[in-house]
């Protein structure tokens, strides 16, 4: 396979090895079917996997998962890990959307039994769960009250009662990134942010319906909940402004350290700043800060929507079943252990559009899924499918713990609007049993599920090369869309 | 990615500013009542236009105004940036899509006897 005048070797069926040319510092591996790759070459995301790895302390591999397009300097499905001595930390390896992710809500209802009232339900949650450009949430946050979502994350949210305790254990990192300083975070930031909390925002960020179409492994799914036929809720949202905002301010800080520091990369999006300077340190910090706000949005969101479908429903807590699965983040860089050429040491892993997906046996698994492995969750397109995945042994080898985050587009937006010309996406999806609320048609054309690779294929690759296994296969019913 | 001309480089940066408003919403509803102003500096063309666009999203995301007109000056290294408009109302305002931010990706700004072109990428 090549990529222009680059030879791409084939590891296995699911691996491809980019050779270190110069001022890489390490070789590239994409996660792709032969078929996959096919199309991966005819993008610049190859030519990005190997900028990354020009990047000062990458370790081992510049990774590209199945899912990987183009992204602002690093690729998207891009994972990176950067010794925490010696290496830099990126903005752009974290994307602007900073510790934007996806939540799995679990029901004891069935999709057959909601079916006569989805239509109605449907309308609800576009009415009650705020969405759409300039939306606002329904709780008002004082600048003081903003501070402790930076620093306390989904724990805020339970300090106020839109939480339980389990929420709390079954979010990534225990819903509260260490080391926030709100300090780190600029006024014109915290502003952006401040009437946003509980907000799903526009683009690709939905709220979803689900019916749970298979089980794959039937051990996992018990632990995690899911049956045959349930009703389950996909909550897909990030940082909203704030960590737009925070990524912005500090492309422009590290930009300024680079050039101070002489620091020459062949992308300026790649701008970086090393771990242990105060800029960096400072980024870190801010970095946290704009995860706890997604982590505590996406937990206001689940409030918001768990309390629509009581009201609408006129059911019960116990008789609706309603709780989280997990929560899981799939734009962030975290401190990790990880063994490299035989040796543990402490990294930096930048995750953009790739999730965390840690072995059966990890601490940092909640202690009800401990034996199975993490919960991944796997956001297709609005038409087909979704997945719930769990961490396999082998991503701690391959891919310092790490596997997709989604379908990965296929076409531009401004392609997808194009092509659906003159037609109703609205009555298309409803021909594919797929009820959709949204507040833009626009917005709608350019989430067709024709712009999005096929996500069996992408969760296929990952499954096959080990790096997590599937353990379901969710089926749209109803989606709103921002 | 956007492609933006303009006579000189203030006309290039008014109509810049313009484009990433018109972006945001339907500038024909907007009433060109009330004025904002911003500052930016960059010691190149692309840097002063890349910071400029960073200061007129700001006054869509931070100070919630949308405008109809705007107006460049260039003074060495100092632009100055004037929009008429008025505070977002969204019973008349439609607001098309959400701009995460305006990227320094591929940034340009040519100039040619015939005038000025400018290219830039937002993030959406």
């Amino acid at each position: 396979m090549r990529f222009r005048d680059v030879e791409i070797r084939k590891l296995s069926e699911t691996m491809w090895e980019i050779p270190q040319e110069s001022g890489m510092r390490v070789p590239g591996l994409i996660f792709a079917s032969e078929a996959m790759m096919g199309d991966i070459v005819r993008d610049e995301a190859v030519r990005q996997v190997m900028n990354v790895a020009h990047l000062p302390g990458i370790l081992k591999y510049s990774i590209g998962m199945p899912d990987i397009h183009w992204g602002y300097g690093f690729p998207i499905g891009g994972v990176a890990a950067m010794d925490a001595e010696e290496g830099v930390v990126s903005p752009g390896g974290v994307g602007y959307d900073i510790n934007c992710g996806v939540r799995l809500l679990r029901s004891d209802l069935t999709v057959d039994a909601l079916r006569p009232k989805l239509k109605e339900l449907v309308a609800a949650l576009h009415r009650e769960v705020p969405s759409g450009v300039g939306s606002t949430g329904f709780v008002r946050l004082a600048a003081a009250d903003e501070e402790k979502v930076l620093v306390d994350g989904a724990r805020w949210a339970a300090s106020r009662g839109y939480a339980s305790a389990e929420d709390i254990e079954r979010t990534e990192s225990g819903g509260r990134l260490p080391g926030a300083d709100p300090d780190a975070v600029s006024a014109v930031a915290k502003k952006r942010g401040r009437n946003q909390l509980g907000t799903l925002g526009s683009g690709n960020h939905f709220l979803e319906i689900d019916e749970v179409a298979e089980v794959f492994d039937e051990e996992a799914a018990r632990a995690f909940g899911i049956f045959p036929g349930q009703a389950a809720v996909l909550v897909h949202s990030g940082s909203r402004g704030l960590g737009y905002q925070v990524c912005d301010d500090y492309l422009v800080t590290m930009a300024d350290y680079m050039r101070r520091n002489a620091i020459d990369l062949p992308d300026r999006q790649l701008a970086c700043a090393h771990i242990r300077s105060p800029e960096g340190q400072r980024y870190l910090s801010a970095l946290a800060a704009a995860g706890n706000y997604a982590f505590a949005n996406r937990q206001m969101l689940a409030h918001q929507t768990q309390e629509t479908f009581l009201r609408f429903l006129g059911m019960g807590p116990r008789d609706l079943g309603m709780r989280l699965v997990y929560d899981c983040g799939h734009n962030n860089a975290k401190f990790e252990v990880h063994e490299i050429h035989g040796a543990k040491r402490k990294v930096l892993v930048h995750r953009k559009g790739a999730t965390r997906c840690f072995p059966a046996g990890n601490r940092e698994i909640p202690e009800a899924y401990r034996h199975v492995g993490q919960p991944v969750l796997i956001p297709g397109d609005m038409g087909t499918s979704s997945f719930v995945l769990a961490g396999s042994p082998a991503a701690m080898s391959l891919s310092f713990g790490s596997t997709c985050h989604g379908a990965g587009r296929r076409m531009s937006r401004t392609q997808a609007k194009a092509s659906v010309r003159g037609k109703s996406i609205v009555q298309e999806m409803e021909k594919r049993g797929v009820l959709v609320a949204s507040a833009s048609q626009k917005t709608l054309a350019e989430e067709i599920p024709e712009a999005y690779k096929d996500v069996s294929e992408v969760v296929g690759v990952v499954h096959d090369a080990g790096i997590a296994r599937r353990v379901a296969r969710l089926r749209p019913v109803a989606v709103v869309k921002g | 990615m956007l492609e933006v001309r303009g006579a000189d480089l203030p006309g290039l940066f008014s109509s810049c500013v313009l484009a990433l408003f018109s972006l945001l919403t339907d500038r024909r509803t907007v009433r060109g009542a009330e004025f904002r102003t911003a500052e930016a500096a960059g010691g190149t063309a692309e840097e002063q236009l890349f910071f400029l666009l960073r200061e007129a999203l700001q006054i869509f995301t931070v100070h919630r105004f949308v405008a109809r007109t705007a107006r460049v000056t260039i003074h060495k290294e100092r632009v100055t940036l004037t929009v008429a408009g008025e505070p977002l109302d969204f019973s008349r305002h439609d607001v098309r899509r959400e701009i995460k931010a305006v990227t320094a990706h591929a940034i340009a700004v040519e100039r040619s006897p015939g005038g000025c072109l400018a290219r830039f990428v937002v993030d959406v």
